[in-house]
C-alpha cells in the first residue's frame, strides 16, 4: 500500500512535470553558418555644454589691442605720388572706418602718415603729417571726434613693400590705422 | 682770404697762404708756406721705431695716422721709398739735413714700446724741418691696444690744431641703423670705424643731432604712439625728454652755443609742422622755455642754426614747393635762398657760417649743392644718379657726410666739399640720417 502510494505520487508528479514542461527536444545538429554580426548601437556625442553667447560688445571687449589689430578693422588708404589728397577710392574705405568707429564710440586710433621713398627724410616726414591730417580732417567731418584721433608721420621709414617698382612706392604711399585704445 | 675755407679746396689756385702754427710756447717763429703748384705740405712720416713686441702696435697707429693726414688733404706724404735716402734712422739724433735733401716740410717721428701692464708706450716728435725745431713739444702717451685707434686719432688731431686748424678725427657721426632689427640711433668714428649702437626701443629712434660738445644727442624716438623728442647724454645714458605736451617733434638742430634747440613739431595742434626752439641747459640737461618761430600754414620743417646763433634756415612749401628759407632766430625776416629747382630740402649749414648745403631734386635725381652765402651762387656737390641726401658737415667745414643709394641700398657716405674723395662709410643694415659731432 505504502509503495503503491509513493510509485502513485512519483507518477503524478512526473505526470504533473510532462503536462508543465515542454517535451524536450534533442537537439539535431545543424550545418556551421557564418556567425551574425551584433547590432550596432550608434552612440550619439554628447551634447557639449554651451558658454553663455557672449555679444558683439563683449566680444569686441574681449579682445587685447593686439588681437584686434591684427583683424585690421580699420583698411588703410592710398595717396598718389607726393600728394595728400583724399582719393575717391580711399573716400569710401573712410566712409567704412567711420562706420566702426560709429559702432565702437570708445575706440581711439592712431593714423599713421607713411610715403614711399622718393623723396628726402624732412620732407617726406612733412608730407606723412599731412597725409594723417588729411584722413584726420575727412573723419572729423563724418562726425568723428578728433578728441578719438591722434596722427604720426613716419616719413618714408616704414615702407610696406620693399622693391623699387611702381606698384611698391604707390603701395607705400599710405595711411594706416591702429586701434589705441578701445 | 680766408685760409680754413679756402686751402683744401683752391690751394692750386691760391697765390702763398701762410699757415701760422698754434699758440705752441716759443714756436711762433715756425712759418710754413704753400706756393703755387704745391698744393700740399710735404709731411715726413717714417715708419715708427719699435720694440719687437711693440712693432705691430707701431705699424697700427703709422697706418691711422697716415690715413688721418691724407684725409685732410693739407699734407702731402712723402713716398715711402724717400726714407731709404735717410742715413740715421735713429730718432733721437735726427739729421735735418737728410730730411731736407728728399723734400721733407715737416717731419714726424715716434718710438713705441711696451708698458710693464700690457699697454703701449709711445713718444712722439713733430718737427719743422726747415727750421729743425720742434713744431709741438714731444710727447708720450700711453694706451691699451684697444686703444690705439683713438691714439691715432689724437695725434693727428694735435697736427692739425698746430695748423689752427679745427680737428676733426676723434669727432663722431651719429647715424640711424635698422641693422639690429629696426632703426635705432648709432655712432661711428670719421672714418667709419667703431660703429656702436646707442638707443635700444622696440618702436624707432630717427633724425639724431649732436649737441656742440658732442656729449648728447637730440633725436625723435617714437614711443607712446607720439614722435617725441628726447635728448640723450651718451656718456651718462641718462635720457631727458623735450616736452611731455602732445604733439610730435622731429628733425632737432642744435645752436653752436648748445643753449638752443630747434625742432619741427605739431605741439600746438598744428596740422602742419612748424619750427620751434627750447632753451636747454647742460650738466644736467634741463628743458626751458619753448618758443615758437614760424606761423605759416604751411610745412616748416628741418631748422639748422647758423653758426653765430643769429639766424635759422629751414624748409618750407609755403610757395607751394618745398624750398629754403633763412629767417632770423626770433623767426622774422624770413628770405628764401633756394630756387632753380622745384624742391629743396635738408639744409646744414657750415661751421664757418659762409655756406650752406642742402638737397636739390633735378630731373628725378637728388644731389647735394652748396650754396654760398655771400655771392649767392650755387655749386653742384654730388653727381651719382641717386639720391642723395641728408648732409652734414665735418666740424672743419671741409667735409660733408650724407645718405645716398648710388649702389642700391642706403647707406652713408662721405665727400670733400670740393667733391673729391667720395667714399662709403656703412655697410652693414640699411643707414641714414647721419650728423657729424665736433
Amino acid at each position: 500500500m505504502k509503495r503503491a502510494l509513493i510509485l502513485s505520487l512519483t507518477i503524478l508528479l512526473a505526470a504533473s512535470f510532462t503536462v508543465s514542461c515542454k517535451p524536450k527536444v534533442k537537439p539535431v545538429p545543424k550545418p556551421v553558418q557564418a556567425v551574425e554580426q551584433p547590432k550596432v548601437e550608434k552612440i550619439e556625442p554628447q551634447v557639449p555644454v554651451q558658454k553663455p553667447r557672449l555679444s558683439e560688445e563683449e566680444l569686441y571687449m574681449a579682445k587685447s589691442l593686439e588681437q584686434l589689430n591684427s583683424e585690421k578693422p580699420l583698411a588703410l588708404i592710398n595717396f598718389d605720388y607726393d600728394e595728400y589728397v583724399i582719393r575717391e577710392d580711399a573716400k569710401a574705405i573712410l566712409d567704412a572706418n567711420a562706420a566702426w568707429l560709429k559702432r565702437w564710440p570708445s575706440a581711439k586710433i592712431l593714423v599713421e602718415g607713411h610715403c614711399d621713398e622718393r623723396g628726402t627724410e624732412d620732407y617726406n616726414l612733412a608730407l606723412g603729417e599731412k597725409r594723417a591730417q588729411a584722413a584726420y580732417d575727412y573723419l572729423v567731418g563724418l562726425g568723428i571726434s578728433g578728441s578719438r584721433m591722434k596722427t604720426l608721420s613716419y616719413g618714408k621709414s616704414q615702407p610696406l613693400d620693399m622693391s623699387k617698382d611702381d606698384s611698391a612706392m604707390a603701395r607705400n604711399s599710405r595711411d594706416q590705422f591702429l586701434v589705441i585704445e578701445k | 682770404m680766408n685760409k680754413r675755407t679756402f686751402l683744401p679746396i683752391l690751394a692750386a689756385a691760391a697765390a702763398a697762404v701762410c699757415l701760422v702754427p698754434g699758440p705752441a710756447a716759443g714756436q711762433q717763429d715756425v712759418v710754413l708756406t704753400i706756393r703755387d703748384g704745391q698744393p700740399a705740405i710735404s709731411f715726413a712720416l717714417p715708419p715708427f721705431a719699435a720694440s719687437e713686441s711693440a712693432k705691430a702696435a707701431a705699424e697700427e697707429v703709422h697706418a691711422v695716422l697716415e690715413a688721418d693726414l691724407k684725409y685732410t688733404r693739407i699734407f702731402s706724404l712723402l713716398p715711402k721709398s724717400y726714407y731709404a735716402y735717410i742715413q740715421t734712422q735713429n730718432f733721437k739724433t735726427i739729421r735735418f739735413e737728410d730730411w731736407q735733401s728728399i723734400n721733407a716740410a715737416v717731419l714726424f717721428t715716434a718710438e713705441v714700446s711696451q708698458a710693464g701692464n700690457g699697454e703701449l708706450v709711445l713718444e712722439r716728435n713733430f718737427y719743422d724741418v726747415k727750421s729743425k725745431r720742434q713744431i709741438l713739444p714731444g710727447k708720450r702717451y700711453q694706451a691699451k691696444p684697444a686703444d690705439l685707434r683713438f691714439l691715432a686719432h689724437r695725434m693727428a688731431d694735435e697736427i692739425m690744431k698746430s695748423y689752427g686748424e679745427k680737428p676733426l678725427f676723434t669727432s663722431k657721426i651719429a647715424f640711424v641703423s635698422d641693422r639690429d632689427g629696426n632703426n635705432e640711433i648709432y655712432m661711428m668714428d670719421y672714418d667709419g670705424a667703431n660703429q656702436t649702437r646707442l638707443t635700444f626701443n622696440k618702436t624707432q629712434d630717427y633724425s639724431p643731432a649732436w649737441s656742440p660738445d658732442a656729449s648728447r644727442l637730440a633725436y625723435t624716438s617714437y614711443q607712446q604712439l607720439t614722435a617725441g623728442l628726447y635728448i640723450l647724454d651718451v656718456y651718462e645714458g641718462k635720457r631727458t625728454p623735450v616736452s611731455t605736451r602732445g604733439g610730435n617733434f622731429y628733425s632737432p638742430s642744435w645752436s653752436s652755443d648748445g643753449r638752443r634747440l630747434a625742432f619741427a613739431s605739431t605741439m600746438d595742434g598744428n596740422a602742419n609742422m612748424e619750427i620751434y626752439a627750447a632753451e636747454i641747459e647742460a650738466k644736467p640737461t634741463r628743458v626751458g622755455r619753448i618758443k615758437r618761430l614760424t606761423f605759416s600754414q604751411n610745412s616748416d620743417t628741418a631748422p639748422t642754426w647758423s653758426p653765430n646763433g643769429r639766424q635759422v634756415a629751414f624748409t618750407s612749401d609755403r610757395a607751394g614747393t618745398p624750398q629754403i628759407y633763412v629767417m632770423d632766430a626770433e623767426g622774422g625776416n624770413v628770405q628764401r635762398i633756394s630756387f632753380g629747382a622745384s624742391y629743396h630740402d635738408s639744409p646744414a649749414w657750415s661751421p664757418a657760417g659762409d655756406r650752406i648745403v642742402y638737397v636739390a631734386r633735378v630731373d628725378n635725381v637728388f644731389d647735394l649743392y652748396i650754396y654760398s652765402i655771400r655771392t649767392q651762387s650755387v655749386q653742384k656737390l654730388t653727381e651719382s644718379n641717386a639720391r642723395n641726401e641728408s648732409p652734414s658737415w665735418s666740424p672743419d667745414g671741409r667735409h660733408v657726410v650724407f645718405t645716398s643709394n648710388m649702389r642700391g641700398g642706403s647707406q652713408i657716405w662721405v665727400i670733400d666739399a670740393d667733391g673729391a674723395n667720395l667714399r662709403p662709410l656703412t655697410s652693414q643694415g640699411a643707414n641714414k640720417l647721419p650728423d657729424w659731432g665736433n
